[in-house]
């Protein structure tokens, strides 16, 4: 659900990053939270296990800057990965504005993509959202490990349409921006498109 | 000017795309501003169910307005599993009982929640009855909106070009 405040001048948008369990989500917004100034972000909330796991979501607001006079502040989240949280990742999943997919690259992470992206699909589905139709990126973390499969297999298989796709390795930050940006550019398009 | 509210969930009873023009801004703000005197809290605030500020009265100290707007949606959500799993439809309300301050939220039609940061040395029962007699006035402005069938407010500020999408996102 993007938010417009015509009155404070500020444009709103929510960005989910789903995937499935340890696949990088947290990590992703850790870098982002790490790179950016002080004045462009607010508070990283965590609610996760005490093994670190997200138990609920994470949660980032940062601001990208101004565009016609009008702040571009994006809420990032992540929803928890692990399979029997799926009432949370519904609830994360309303009013998203884009969701990015982080795939995990590892060969014995294989199927729980697939799994994911499926839930993904469902979950969207059951919103009245459609994958197709939705700002959409697809990253693919974990390029540096042994077992990484090949981009272009992996891209053959879990890319659902046309969107950008990122290799990455988010614990040393890269493809995290052009992965974020990507998105941030597709929520802004829309919304030009949609007349706001 | 205008707050406008645009909403993707095609499925739900939200529509598309919803406007609150700046009259009904300041009608929400008010009532807000009101209810935060009544009650001596430092901050109240209308959310979305999707975990955004949207307008607001007063200011906490130390607190992030983002930041709780974020977590008190999810605590509303986290409740309304909670509801569902005992068989009930929902908590109308939630209230954060804590040794100096304390947070009291109240859903309103399901799309947006009330909350209010208040002395805990108020009276949580006052709390309740002004923070729903609030919430039935800013449901109504929310409501007699709808029902006037008013059109987008259209203030046509974010017809940006591509050049100027690139030099926000660019390098």
């Amino acid at each position: 659900m993007t938010f417009i405040n015509y009155v404070a001048r500020e444009i709103n948008c929510k960005i989910v990053y789903y995937g499935p369990g340890l696949c990088g989500k947290t990590t992703n917004l850790q870098y982002v939270y790490q790179i950016t100034s002080a004045e462009n972000k607010g508070k990283l909330i965590s609610l996760a296990t005490e093994t670190e796991r997200t138990l609920f979501f994470d949660f980032l607001p940062i601001d990208f800057g101004d565009i016609r006079g009008f702040k571009t502040r994006f809420h990032l989240y992540t929803v928890p990965g692990q399979v029997f949280y799926d009432s949370s990742r519904k609830l994360i999943l309303k009013g998203a504005d884009g969701v990015v997919f982080v795939a995990d690259s590892q060969e014995e992470r294989f199927d729980a993509n697939l799994e994911s992206l499926d839930n993904l699909k469902e979950n969207l589905r059951e919103q009245g959202a459609d994958i197709l139709a939705l700002p959409y990126v697809l990253q693919l973390n974990k390029r540096d490990l042994p077992s990484a499969m090949a981009a272009e297999e992996l891209t053959r298989v879990l890319r659902v349409r046309d969107e950008p796709v990122f290799e990455s390795v988010a614990v040393r930050g890269d493809g995290v921006l052009p992965t974020l940006k990507a998105i941030a550019r597709q929520v802004l398009v829309e919304l030009r498109k949609n007349g706001a | 000017m205008a707050f406008s509210l645009v909403d993707d969930s095609g499925a739900s009873v939200e529509p598309s795309t919803f406007d609150l023009h700046e009259s009904e801004f300041r009608r929400i703000e008010a009532i807000l501003s009101r209810v935060r005197g009544e009650v001596r809290a430092e901050l109240a605030l209308l959310v979305s169910r999707s975990g955004q500020a949207v307008a607001a009265a007063g200011a906490a100290e130390g607190v992030d307005d983002t930041a709780l707007a974020s977590l008190a949606t999810a605590a509303l959500a986290a409740s309304d599993g909670l509801a569902r799993l005992v068989g009930e439809d929902g908590f109308p309300a939630l209230a954060h009982q804590g040794v100096r301050r304390s947070v009291f939220i109240s859903d309103l039609m399901r799309r947006y929640a009330l909350v209010l940061v208040f002395d805990a040395a108020v009276s949580a029962g006052l709390v309740r009855y002004k923070c729903k007699r609030a919430a039935l006035l800013v449901e109504d402005v929310l409501r007699g909106r709808r029902r006037a069938g008013e059109g987008p407010a259209a203030p046509g500020g974010l017809k940006f070009s591509d050049d100027e999408l690139e030099a926000l996102l660019g390098e």
